[in-house]
């Protein structure tokens, strides 16, 4: 079946969408050097800067979350690809400040070597950078090795905190403390019911039958724990949920950042569906649900399925995740 | 024979490999498609055209320039892995090689071995795990043994290709255990990996450059 998308010619599609996209919010954030989404108004030096990387086709992530309270820069690859080391260390150089800079890289092959290697060139350059990765997938197994485990949405919470901090004047060791304190603490489990198809090749990122679903997906068809029957929404969120809050270390008592991100595809009802029913299991295991997001925020195109990630906060990150933030996808006043 | 190489061999050398990788773009996709998603012709070639592109523009008339501003330039061409892993590659050359004089035999094995190095910083993949380490390991030892027993480049760049290509060969009764190939487990038996023919190309390119 031919591809069915609104889309020109496939090898400008990231131009397009970026060219689209910071047009469309042009109170918050600019395009720089093709590939750098950066914030309208820059952030006082004084302050940490954040950014990040990683390939497109997953809107509004990653782009959607520069703004101010969170991403200072977002460096954009090409369809799902990492973008190459050097436009990072471009990004990094117009980002340079005695504060420094905390560097978001999800954990995905490309993306991991993009930031080692630009890592690397900062250093040479005298730029004060630290870098955190996140891997909070739990589908290879909550205690399977980091390099197993991918870095899904749970980056976008990671973002709000780390950029709150930021804002509010802590040093870079302080906001690199709060980034680790959410990534050690937070569990993501994915599951897919329907394969995407790949914008530039046309061809369908993974197969899977009418009647079955996958948890454990990857965002790129990257398997997971094997496919099976379909089931409802409560008993898909309870069986997810039973996996998800144990590994982001919740218990009874606990506060938490639950997050149902639809993949593309499933709908805003759905999503309010699934969100309800872990919610309440998340209750009837005494854990409380303090900040809750529910929407599309990291997408893989027309895929179906979600994203559960849930996030064990303290006092300090409930404030963190509470302030304000202006980034188009993520605005809180 | 020569026993050493300079700025303008090793250009030569480069555009020879480059436009090997070129003429092998549709080849080494139709090998992707078989076990990952079919691009890895084209991201070579973007490097390939990056080596070329590089090399006109040079004014440096300096190898060690010339291989940093290769490595940095493919690196930047959005091709996936493969340009971080090839982008590294000239790196890890351009930081053994001399600051300047002609290069020789043992100098030219170092500073392909530090590219290596380099490279493999960016993967855990070690020989046998169906990728571009299968090629460039024993092209290496090759390379290595040859410079050992006699100084001319072009010997040791013989038996490197030679040994790299059996690598790339080495790579069909794999399983593949790293990359987007990882995911089809035992399908992946069978055929050749796509980035350990590029490589081999890579060797094979630099050979006849030099003849």
């Amino acid at each position: 079946m031919p591809m069915k998308k609104f889309i020109n010619d496939p090898d400008n599609l990231t131009a397009e969408l970026l060219e689209g996209y910071c047009g469309a919010n042009p109170e918050q954030v600019k395009l720089v050097s093709d590939k750098i989404v950066m914030r309208a108004t820059p952030k006082d030096e004084s302050k940490v800067a954040i950014i990040t990387l990683g390939g497109a086709g997953h809107e509004p992530a990653l782009s959607g979350f520069v703004g101010e309270g969170m991403l200072d820069a977002s460096v954009v690859g090409d369809v799902f690809a990492a973008p190459g080391a050097p436009k990072v260390v471009e990004a990094m150089r117009l980002l340079k400040r005695d504060a420094g800079i905390l560097f978001v890289v999800l954990n995905h092959e490309g993306d991991v070597m993009s930031g080692n290697m630009a890592m690397e060139m900062a250093e040479e350059e005298g730029i004060n950078v630290k870098m955190i990765l996140t891997h909070e997938d739990i589908a290879p197994g909550a205690d399977a090795p980091i390099e197993d485990k991918r870095g899904l949405a749970g980056c976008i919470p990671l973002y709000k905190v780390a950029g709150a901090a930021a804002e509010a004047g802590k040093s870079l060791d302080e906001v690199y403390a709060v980034a680790e304190k959410i990534n050690d603490n937070m569990a993501t489990l994915a599951v897919a019911l329907k394969t995407a198809t790949h914008p530039q090749s046309g061809g369908a990122i993974f197969d899977l039958a009418d009647d079955e679903m996958e948890i454990g997906m990857g965002q790129h068809g990257e398997a997971g724990t094997g496919s099976s029957k379909m089931l409802t929404a409560d008993e898909t969120a309870v069986k997810m949920a039973t996996q998800v809050l144990p590994a982001a270390n919740c218990a009874s008592g606990d506060k938490i950042m639950l997050m149902i991100n639809g993949a593309g595809a499933t709908t805003l009802m759905e999503q309010f569906i699934v969100f309800r029913a872990t919610k309440n299991y998340a209750e009837s295991q005494g854990i409380t649900v303090a900040h809750a997001l529910v929407g599309e925020y990291l997408t893989v195109q027309e895929m179906g399925g979600f994203q559960m990630c849930a996030a064990k906060l303290d006092d300090e990150l409930v404030e963190l995740m509470k302030a304000p933030s202006d980034a188009p996808f993520w605005v809180t006043r | 024979m020569p026993e050493t190489v300079d700025y303008s061999s090793v250009v030569s050398m480069l555009q020879t490999a480059a436009g090997l990788l070129k003429e092998n773009r549709d080849h080494l996709s139709q090998l992707d498609s078989a076990t990952g998603d079919g691009d890895h012709g084209t991201a070579v070639s973007k490097v390939a055209d990056a080596i070329i592109d590089t090399i006109e523009k040079d004014e440096s008339n300096e190898l060690k320039t010339l291989l940093k501003a290769i490595g940095w330039a493919a690196m930047s061409t959005d091709a996936g892995s493969t340009s971080p892993l090839y982008g590294s590659l000239f790196i890890g050359m351009s930081n053994a090689t001399p600051e300047e004089g002609p290069i020789d035999c043992t100098t030219f094995v170092s500073m392909l071995e530090s590219g290596v190095a380099k490279l493999r910083k960016n993967t855990r993949a070690e020989v046998g795990g169906k990728t571009m380490i299968d090629t460039l390991v024993p092209a290496l030892a090759a390379l290595r043994e040859s410079a050992d027993a006699q100084p001319c480049v072009l010997t040791a760049l013989a038996a490197g290709a030679e040994a790299a290509v059996k690598g790339a060969e080495s790579t069909k009764e794999m399983q593949a255990t790293f990359g987007r190939a990882k995911n089809i487990g035992e399908r992946s038996i069978g055929h050749v990996d796509p980035g350990a023919t590029s490589m081999a190309l890579l060797f094979e390119g630099l050979k006849k450059g030099l003849e």
